[in-house]
């Protein structure tokens, strides 16, 4: 039986629970990957929201901890103040991001705290039935926007841009889309990178909701084009690896 | 009078939404009715239950212990469905995926209906749920016509093509008029495949993990050549595995790549 | 072990006490009357050359969270807080009531609800004991000293690593910032820590989110077991001149010294009065309670909250035909000659 599934992700729980073609899914691959590359699987603690992040709670052999919605960062936060030689990842969702935990990850940023923050973004609130999130662009139709999202609560909520304006210098703070796994791969890469050199890293990725968006694959992949044109891809922070601290 | 059903299937399999027509139903058709779901936080992946009551009298509490009708159509969901039976349990389940002789002894009565078989041989796969709906309305005596009205409205968007109406309508009658096996059950036909598929062609190989497959579909819409379609062999929840065109396969990649499940790859063979 | 006398506030003798204890970092936010405890471990901190650490949370939310992952991590950790930051503190202790981890949290009372006022009261027992979306499996200590605020925060992270229940030390701000002259009893052999996350090549994968009613309800059912045989080894009460009282006096904390006083000078006048006081808050000490009972014929329980230590002590007295008072002045303290006046009024 030839393995397809990267080496860190555990067998016994497959298939992991995110839905039929859920964007968290191809990160979840591409972030075993990485692990499985880097070999950091034994260095590597994975903090995880509440919200469709915690199906992942056993996904991968490594050190998890699910957390309070909101509250990913702050916990692994602490956690790395105790353990400055291990890679702490804080990962959530859009809401648990950048509504109930916006706070926490700005001062994250501000207090450059070195931990890799990864936000997955699917614009709107998935494990509770698809409500409006602050990354639902004008005009999506959910259960908290039903005549569609008013143009009133913004027209996009642009974290990582705002982020890397509060952030310190040699921070990582950039943008991906999973429609472009090879570029979303090195960026999770490169914000590993950054804590190691002792910096904040954070990184969205765009990503789709099948379930919630009520699309089959190729329209998700259509309705992702679009959140493409209004979220740019690209780094707003280059940061410091490593090597280059050196 | 007071019935006491309850469906259990695999989450995604459309329990929910049997259950929400046979309520609706039921309460057109003047009846004191109750229903409530029961699931956990995914989406799919865990049992899905429905508890319906149906009565003469109002109904103060949605859930019981034990169900006068249980409606079973996964393999996977009997052992959750086990708690709810006792010696006066009708138990009613989908013979082409599940094999009888798993089914507790116990129950009064154990009736049988093929349906994902008739759904994918005469209809499409999904409308396996519409045929169940069909045939339940009948074992709950309700009219047709009305349970009918409310399948449409509940579909609502999906049937404005008037192909997929029609079809969905035949499908619904058909069900309603089946008779169920009471022995001679058929044999399970439709289970998942657990084995890893692995072909060789033109210089490569393709794996493929059927437990891991959910149907998404994405490989299909990634693949650069349209070299993936969805084929015969069902994954872990029962939906179609995609089958490889070698041929037409350049393994780029693509399909490992974006795959959420790590469920495919392609491999070319190393040259001697 | 030190003897010597010092003149200490209540929050510098916390800040001792988390030293001692050997916690490692602290995480908070500052509020008052608390912020002395935060100051103050910053300050040895620094003179530490990090082998102790901090951080200043953006909120206490964050602090509490920071506390976990501390925890987590292998290290004793701890938050200091009061009033609104204590409700604020019931997210992170929820998690830790679910998981089992050791949080342990000192909160200085002060008048409630909302901001109230900064300086005293006992109105923080229910949030202590029972806050959170739990059933209360929490260990609650009330200090009515000085000194022994130090001894309890000791004991706190002894019994949070030791049990696993997170675990909160209740002062109030009478208590942070009185000065007085104390002599600290340093510990012997305090509990170690350990990491919770273990780094074990078969990963530690932790949940606090269940799919079904039955699985949450089996690890509830364990952590119930485990509480219910902890419970009696917890729970510390003390019987003050109980053994011939006829009235009895229920008091904690700070209010309880005052009562102590109550006795001494009624003692004197030959009344026979003797005080309860729980040093445990919950688990609740019941068996001493009930001991202490034997031949009193008036209960009176004082504290400056509204039925909130009354409705802790009714509940372990339920079923037994007692006389049983509340003298309740929420927000605000007693003196001891206060006390005295409200015992002989009932007492007629």
């Amino acid at each position: 039986m030839d393995k397809i599934m990267p080496e860190s992700w555990k067998e016994s729980t497959k298939p992991h629970l995110f839905c039929p073609g859920c964007g968290h899914g191809i990160v979840m691959r591409h972030l075993g990957n990485v692990i499985d590359e880097m070999k950091i699987s034994r260095d590597v603690t994975l903090g995880i929201d509440i919200g469709c992040s915690l199906l992942s709670w056993n996904l991968f052999n490594v050190d998890t901890i699910q957390t309070h919605h909101g509250r990913t960062t702050p916990t692994m936060v602490g956690y790395k103040q105790v353990k400055e030689d291990r890679i702490a990842i804080a990962y959530m969702g859009d809401g648990g991001g950048y509504a109930i935990g916006l706070q926490s990850m700005v001062h994250a940023a501000y207090r450059n705290n070195p931990i890799t923050v990864i936000v997955v973004n699917n614009e709107n609130y998935a494990m509770t039935g698809g409500q409006a999130s602050p990354t639902s662009p004008v005009g999506m139709v959910t259960p908290t926007s039903p005549s569609g999202k008013s143009s009133e609560f913004g027209t996009g909520f642009h974290a990582p841009e705002m982020i890397a304006g509060i952030a310190n210098k040699n921070a990582f703070i950039a943008r991906g889309t999973v429609t472009n796994p090879i570029q979303m791969a090195s960026l999770i890469k490169k914000a590993i990178e950054c804590q190691k050199s002792g910096n904040f890293a954070m990184i969205e990725i765009l990503s789709m909701c099948p379930t919630n968006w009520k699309t089959n694959a190729k329209q998700s992949f259509e309705m992702l084009k679009e959140m493409e044109l209004l979220y740019p891809q690209g780094e707003f922070k280059t940061g410091k690896t490593e090597m280059e601290q050196k | 009078m007071k019935l006491q059903m309850l469906l259990a299937g695999e989450g995604g399999q459309g329990i929910q939404t049997i259950a929400k027509i046979l309520s609706r139903a039921a309460a057109n058709a003047g009846k004191e009715v109750s229903y409530i779901p029961s699931f956990g936080v995914e989406q799919r992946g865990t049992p899905s239950l429905a508890f319906l009551i149906i009565g003469d009298e109002a109904i103060n509490y949605p859930r019981f212990d034990v169900a006068d009708e249980l409606v079973v159509l996964q393999q996977r969901a009997i052992s959750t469905a086990n708690k709810y039976v006792s010696l006066n349990t009708t138990m009613i389940f989908d013979s082409s995926t599940i094999n009888h002789r798993s089914l507790p002894k116990i129950a009064k009565k154990i009736l049988g209906a093929p349906v994902t078989k008739y759904a994918f041989e005469k209809f499409t796969p999904k409308s396996f749920n519409i045929i169940i709906t069909g045939k339940l309305s009948h074992q709950l005596g309700l009219d047709k016509a009305i349970v009918w009205e409310v399948v449409a409205k509940t579909l609502g968007k999906k049937l404005t093509n008037p192909e997929i109406m029609k079809a969905t309508k035949a499908a619904f009658e058909f069900g309603y008029d089946l008779t169920f096996e009471e022995e001679n059950f058929s044999e399970p036909s439709y289970l998942p495949e657990t084995s890893q598929i692995v072909m060789k062609g033109f210089g490569k190989t393709a794996y493929i993990n059927p437990k891991s497959c959910k149907g998404c579909g994405i490989c299909i819409e990634k693949c650069p050549v349209k070299a993936l379609a969805f084929g015969e062999t069902l994954g872990v929840y029962a939906t179609p595995v995609p089958d490889i065109d070698l041929e037409k396969c350049i393994a780029c990649g693509n399909c490992k790549r974006f795959c959420p499940d790590a469920a495919i790859k392609v491999d070319k063979d190393k040259k001697a | 072990m030190t003897e010597a006398k010092e003149l200490l506030t209540g929050n510098e003798a916390i800040v001792r006490g988390c030293v001692d204890a050997g916690a490692k970092i602290m995480f908070g936010y500052p509020i008052t009357p608390s912020c002395e405890i935060l100051n103050g471990w910053i300050l040895q901190a620094d003179a530490s050359k990090d082998k102790t650490k901090y951080l200043q949370t953006e909120d206490e939310i964050a602090a509490g969270f920071g506390v976990l992952g501390a925890v987590l991590a292998g290290e004793k950790s701890f938050t200091a807080s009061a009033g609104p930051g204590h409700i604020l503190m019931q997210d992170p202790m929820a998690m830790a009531e679910n998981l089992r981890l050791p949080f342990v949290g000192i909160m200085m009372q002060r008048g409630g609800p909302s901001t109230g006022t900064v300086n005293f009261s006992q109105q923080e027992v229910n949030l202590a004991a029972f806050g959170g979306n739990g059933d209360g499996m929490r260990i609650v200590y009330s200090a009515s000293t000085v000194a022994e605020i130090y001894e309890l925060v000791i004991k706190a992270f002894d019994t949070a690593w030791k049990y696993r229940f997170p675990t909160t030390v209740l002062g109030d701000g009478y208590l942070g910032k009185m000065k007085t002259t104390v002599t600290l009893k340093k510990p012997l052999n305090p509990v170690k820590s350990e990491p919770i996350l273990k780094e074990l090549k078969e990963s530690t994968n932790l949940r606090n989110c269940y799919s079904t009613e039955e699985s949450l309800g089996e690890v509830l059912a364990k952590n119930i077991a485990d509480w219910n045989a902890a419970r009696y080894k917890i729970a510390e009460s003390e019987s003050y001149k109980t053994a011939d009282a006829k009235t009895l006096i229920i008091a904690h904390g700070l209010v309880a010294s005052a009562a102590k006083g109550a006795v001494d000078m009624m003692r004197k006048n030959k009344i026979k009065v003797g005080l309860f006081r729980p040093i445990t808050l919950h688990p609740f000490d019941t068996k001493s309670l009930i001991s202490a009972l034997d031949g009193v014929k008036k209960i009176v329980i004082v504290e400056s909250s509204l039925n909130q230590l009354a409705r802790l002590v009714k509940y372990e007295l339920a079923g037994m035909k007692l006389d049983i008072s509340e003298v309740a002045k929420p927000a605000q303290g007693f003196t001891p000659e206060e006390i005295i006046n409200r015992v002989e009024e009932i007492n007629g």
